[in-house]
């Protein structure tokens, strides 16, 4: 039957979807958890990753045509960049967008136009600086089957999408569980006056928030390019996606991004499994109006302070 | 403190420059080679200029822009012609502004173009009640001559003259029985899905398997599709066990479409229609994966016709570059508006321009232009071609092809 044959591949497709809506849903979550702002503009700084990684690869690659370990060390120096291109625009998008209007105690709904404005304004602009193709990631992955889970041949870009996330996920959750910065991160989530009252720097940490947001996002953006291509319009979607996934699992919990991101690749991916794809996006926005009515805050709750 | 200032000086500094980018960006290209002096009429250029399927549209707007200069430099009119291009980004939501762009100048007497089947649609009935030619070199879905749309002419063939020999190709001559078949939803996609799929069953094939993949929003701006959905559909694929797959879209979603369904290990014959004859597809699927894949076009291949060398010299020294898909046929359906500029004296109308259009019979690089009383071309041709080494080779017309 539709479901049984192909259960397998679509089962691994949709947990790589779904580790990189959950690394891109960290970001909202996480400013979510500082600033109660949806950061619109956090889609574009998954495509920022993605021409980040994209270029230096490029530019690696050159005419040459690597295998083995030098391939496999561009794509991990390629992944490095897409986290630092993605982080530095993270740090000046909340620097220049969103400090001064903090600064003058600006009303929540000019934080929204704002974050839409930014996104607008980082998309057109990358359409102008590298054009408006689609470009692709030059091919450092070999498509051997490495072993196969039933019908479905694990490659390469499987283990790497599965291994940097959970390895990414890891390393945010004892930043934010044990380091001083997570301390703070939860203290200004909790309750911001309070933490500067008590000597937590709180445009320190908002910053900080978004540049740890960023990394994740920018990393997530070359690993989703070398899977398929990088555009300047590459973030609308799975940016719209990342942002349900952290509503699902419960907008400002770190866990529940990493859950709601999970939840909604393999739902989407097996929804598809019996009808036409066209009906991915009904199926996914479907099973979040549900779960939206039977528990308003998601599957863990809100709060990123109690998560940790 | 320093930085503060800098950052507070720089924000409104790179609005600026991004506002007059956009405003340098968005100044349409003129025709090129006129003098100031004297009358000025326009040719209007309807198609994408921007986004993922760009390059189609840039093609054409380049034939345009061709023909047009020609026509000044050999001053085959008593006044100057213009170029006014409009960027509806190849979908139907951009075409009625693109279109009212063109309407509201009223030194434009025709247009060539829409370029895709979804913005021709959507654009017919405001260029009908202008009463302003469109003549599209490229939209192919059939239905659209059943509209009824007065002004629209279509100097291309259907897909009915593309999706059944594609589907005769496939099962007939390569011998793929079973087939999987993708429509990208569009307009365009559903018309030639639909016009493939009828003749597959006769051609002695069977459909293994079909979906429908929305444009993603990596190549059409505000499309719903994501890129994600590529290895879901290559998993159908695979289950199906068909032979082939054809695709009713556009190059670039086939470009990522296609390097999902090698990535899976999938083997099977990979075929498309015109609307993915671009060399972008190659370079979006990845040479490897792009490799033997058949594209079929109701465009000619300009570079084997005998007729085209002149063509391709002038477009190369215009442009830089060497004409791609469409790029002949728009020129051609310029050229033959051109012709018809000529019999209407020194202050044409859009009326006249639309009367004496449908009479027309022009003689292009490409095919003779001349209408029947459906605005359908007279003759219908379509061209094989499947990717060698990474460049698309001309097979031959299907015709004969599938004899």
């Amino acid at each position: 039957m539709c479901f049984t044959s192909n259960f397998w591949s679509l089962t691994i497709d949709g947990l790589n979807n779904g580790f990189l809506y959950a690394l891109i849903a960290l970001g909202y979550t996480l400013v979510y958890g500082v600033l109660q702002l949806i950061n619109f503009a956090h889609s574009e700084v998954f495509m920022s990753g993605a021409f980040g990684g994209l270029f230096l690869t490029q530019a690696l690659v050159g005419t040459g045509n690597p295998t083995g370990w030098t391939a496999g060390g561009y794509v991990a120096v390629g992944t490095l960049m897409g986290a630092v291109v993605g982080a530095i625009v993270a740090f000046l998008l909340e620097r220049v967008a969103y400090r001064p209007l903090r600064r003058r105690h600006a009303p929540r709904l000019a934080f929204l136009i704002t974050a839409i404005g930014a996104s607008y304004f980082l998309f057109s602009l990358a359409g102008h600086l590298f054009g408006r193709d689609a470009y692709g990631v030059p091919d450092l992955l070999s498509h051997k089957s490495l072993f196969s889970i039933g019908s479905r041949n694990i490659q390469e870009y499987d283990l790497l999408v599965a291994g940097s996330a959970i390895a990414m996920l890891f390393i945010l959750d004892r930043i934010v569980a044990h380091t001083r910065l997570g301390q703070g991160i939860r203290a200004v989530a909790q309750d911001a006056e309070t933490a500067s009252l008590l000597g937590v720097n709180i445009d320190r940490v908002i910053s900080q928030t978004f540049i740890i947001g960023g990394l994740l996002g920018g990393a997530a953006g070359f690993l989703f390019g070398i899977g398929s291509s990088v555009g300047y319009t590459m973030g609308f979607v799975p940016g719209l996606k990342a942002f349900t996934a952290a509503v699902l699992g419960g907008i400002g919990n770190i866990r529940g991004a990493v859950l709601g991101g999970l939840a909604l690749g393999l739902v989407e991916n097996w929804g598809v499994t019996c009808v036409r794809n066209s009906w991915r996006d009904v199926i996914a926005f479907g099973i979040l109006v549900l779960v939206l009515m039977f528990r308003p805050t998601g599957l863990l709750g809100e709060r990123l302070g109690r998560s940790a | 403190m320093d930085t503060k200032h800098v950052v507070r000086a720089a924000l409104p500094i790179a609005v600026g420059a991004v506002l007059l980018a956009g405003c340098g960006g968005s100044s349409s290209g003129g025709g090129g080679g006129g003098s100031s002096s004297g009358k000025t009429f326009t040719i209007g250029y309807q198609g994408p200029l921007s986004g993922g399927n760009a390059a189609l549209g840039i093609n054409m707007n380049n034939g345009v822009k061709l023909a047009v200069q020609q026509a000044n430099d050999a001053k085959t009119l008593p006044y100057t012609l213009k170029v006014l291009s409009a960027d509806d980004q190849g979908s139907a939501d951009g075409s009625p502004p693109a279109a009212q762009k063109e309407i509201g100048d009223s030194s434009v007497i025709a247009v060539v173009g829409p370029a895709f089947s979804g913005a021709s649609d959507a654009a017919g009935k405001i260029y009908g009640q202008a009463n302003l030619l469109m003549a599209t070199p490229s939209a192919t879905l059939p239905a659209l001559t059943d509209e009824g749309f007065p002004t629209f002419y279509r100097a291309v063939a259907d897909d009915f003259a593309q999706g059944p020999p594609d589907a005769d190709y496939l099962v007939k001559v390569a011998g793929k029985k079973k087939i999987f078949l993708i429509d990208d939803t569009t307009d365009y996609g559903k018309g030639l899905a639909s016009a493939f799929k009828g003749e597959v069953a006769k051609a002695g094939g069977s459909i293994a398997g079909s979906d429908s993949a929305p444009q993603t929003s990596t190549c059409v701006p505000g499309a719903t599709g994501s890129t994600s959905q590529y290895p879901s559909e290559a998993s159908k694929v695979k289950g199906s066990g068909a032979d082939a797959v054809f695709y009713a879209g556009y190059y670039c979603d086939f470009g990522l479409l296609a390097k999902a369904i090698r990535n899976a290990g999938y083997t099977g014959q990979l075929m498309s229609g015109d609307g993915s004859y671009d060399s972008h597809y190659i370079s979006g699927a990845g040479a490897k994966n792009a490799e033997g894949t058949l594209l079929s076009c109701q465009c000619s291949d300009i570079a084997s016709n005998p007729k085209g060398g002149d063509f391709i010299t002038a477009y190369k020294s215009a442009f830089g570059q060497d004409p791609g898909a469409y790029s002949a046929e728009a020129y051609d359906v310029t050229n033959a508006i051109i012709g018809v500029l000529k019999g209407l004296g020194g202050s044409p109308t859009r009326a006249a321009v639309v009367s004496a259009f449908g009479s027309v019979d022009y003689q292009g690089l490409t095919k003779e232009i001349t209408f029947g009383a459906d605005h359908n071309l007279k003759v219908q041709t379509a061209f094989l071609y499947k990717v060698v080494s990474g460049k698309l080779k001309y097979l031959g017309d299907l015709t004969s092809l599938t004899k």
